[in-house]
């Protein structure tokens, strides 16, 4: 399994998923065209990582740990579901044993994206650490 | 037909509203990206301390988007939309038009005064449930207006008015507070 690496544009996020670090990084603004085709391919990734990870396919296991890095400047609210799809699955993962820890950046002035992050988190009853920039 | 005196009275029009865009046209993703890139670096700059120019960012694309999903395909004078952002001392007040077929008025006047009839924690049980809800549209989620009612405080207001047996002309103005 290969690290994903899809490149930002000015309607969607850079998303770097590195097997080696194990940081996976989502970051900038997010309102493609078409919303599904931008998202589904990266919910398919994380589906097969997660298999492998179970089947213990990977030699990365827990070391270093997974962190899950939300760095969005912006995002629209047909990407909000797409976003919270992927809050729900890492939710599984936890649910699951693995252990994964995520982090909501945002900027300090920015309170809806804060109070967007706090709201997914109550919602999936997940714990996310926020960062302020 | 346009002349000279009607793009002069249309300017001086903006300017008495502290119009900072006016746009007619039709939205399509491509024009309203490079519309939006824009409009960013000129709200970015107004309010490089308050932080307020995300939240009318974050209003003005789904208000378009309403737009883009509610618009009439067609030929291209019922494709010609409208986007209106202005600035008064205290607030800034965004207003989207577009033409649409009259049967499709019902649902939409539903959805919109159930989002208007709702305080800030029973918007936010809305949002809770439609973006928990099955997903029926890969590129809608439903939860615009929502989204666009608990960014601004509920300051929405719309009208639908009548162009012809078949179709209506949608306005929808949202209001955001400067704090």
């Amino acid at each position: 399994m290969d690290s994903l690496i899809i490149e930002a544009t000015d309607v969607s996020p850079e998303v770097l998923f590195n097997l080696t670090t194990n940081n996976f990084i989502i970051s900038g603004k997010s309102r493609p065209e078409n919303t599904g085709k931008f998202y589904i391919p990266i919910i398919d990734w994380i589906t097969k990582f997660e298999e492998n990870l179970s089947a213990q396919k990977l030699e990365i296991a827990n070391n270093p740990p997974i962190v899950f890095l939300f760095k969005l400047e912006y995002f629209n609210s047909v990407s909000a579901k797409y976003i919270l799809d992927i809050i729900l699955m890492l939710k599984d993962f936890v649910v699951k044993g693995h252990e994964i820890n995520i982090e909501w950046h945002y900027a300090e002035s920015d309170d809806d994206m804060l109070d967007t992050g706090t709201e997914f988190s109550n919602m999936v009853n997940l714990k996310f650490d926020f960062i302020a920039h | 037909m346009t002349s000279i005196s009607t793009a002069f009275e249309a300017h001086q029009l903006m300017c008495e509203k502290n119009t900072l865009i006016a746009f007619t046209g039709h939205f399509d993703h491509l024009l309203t990206t490079l519309l939006l890139i824009n409009i960013k670096n000129k709200l970015s700059s107004l309010e490089s301390t308050t932080g307020i120019d995300r939240k009318v960012y974050s209003v003005l694309v789904e208000s378009i988007e309403n737009v883009s999903k509610h618009s009439l395909s067609g030929d291209e004078q019922q494709n010609n939309a409208i986007l209106l952002l202005s600035k008064s001392e205290d607030r800034y007040t965004i207003v989207t038009g577009n033409h649409i077929i009259n049967s499709e008025i019902p649902a939409l006047k539903a959805k919109l005064d159930k989002v208007l009839n709702h305080n800030p924690t029973e918007l936010k049980q809305m949002y809770r449930e439609q973006i928990l809800s099955k997903r029926s549209d890969e590129n809608n989620a439903g939860l615009g207006i929502i989204d666009i009612a608990i960014k601004s405080g509920n300051m929405i207001k719309y009208e639908f008015k009548p162009l012809t047996e078949l179709t209506s002309f949608y306005l929808l103005q949202t209001e955001i507070t400067i704090q």
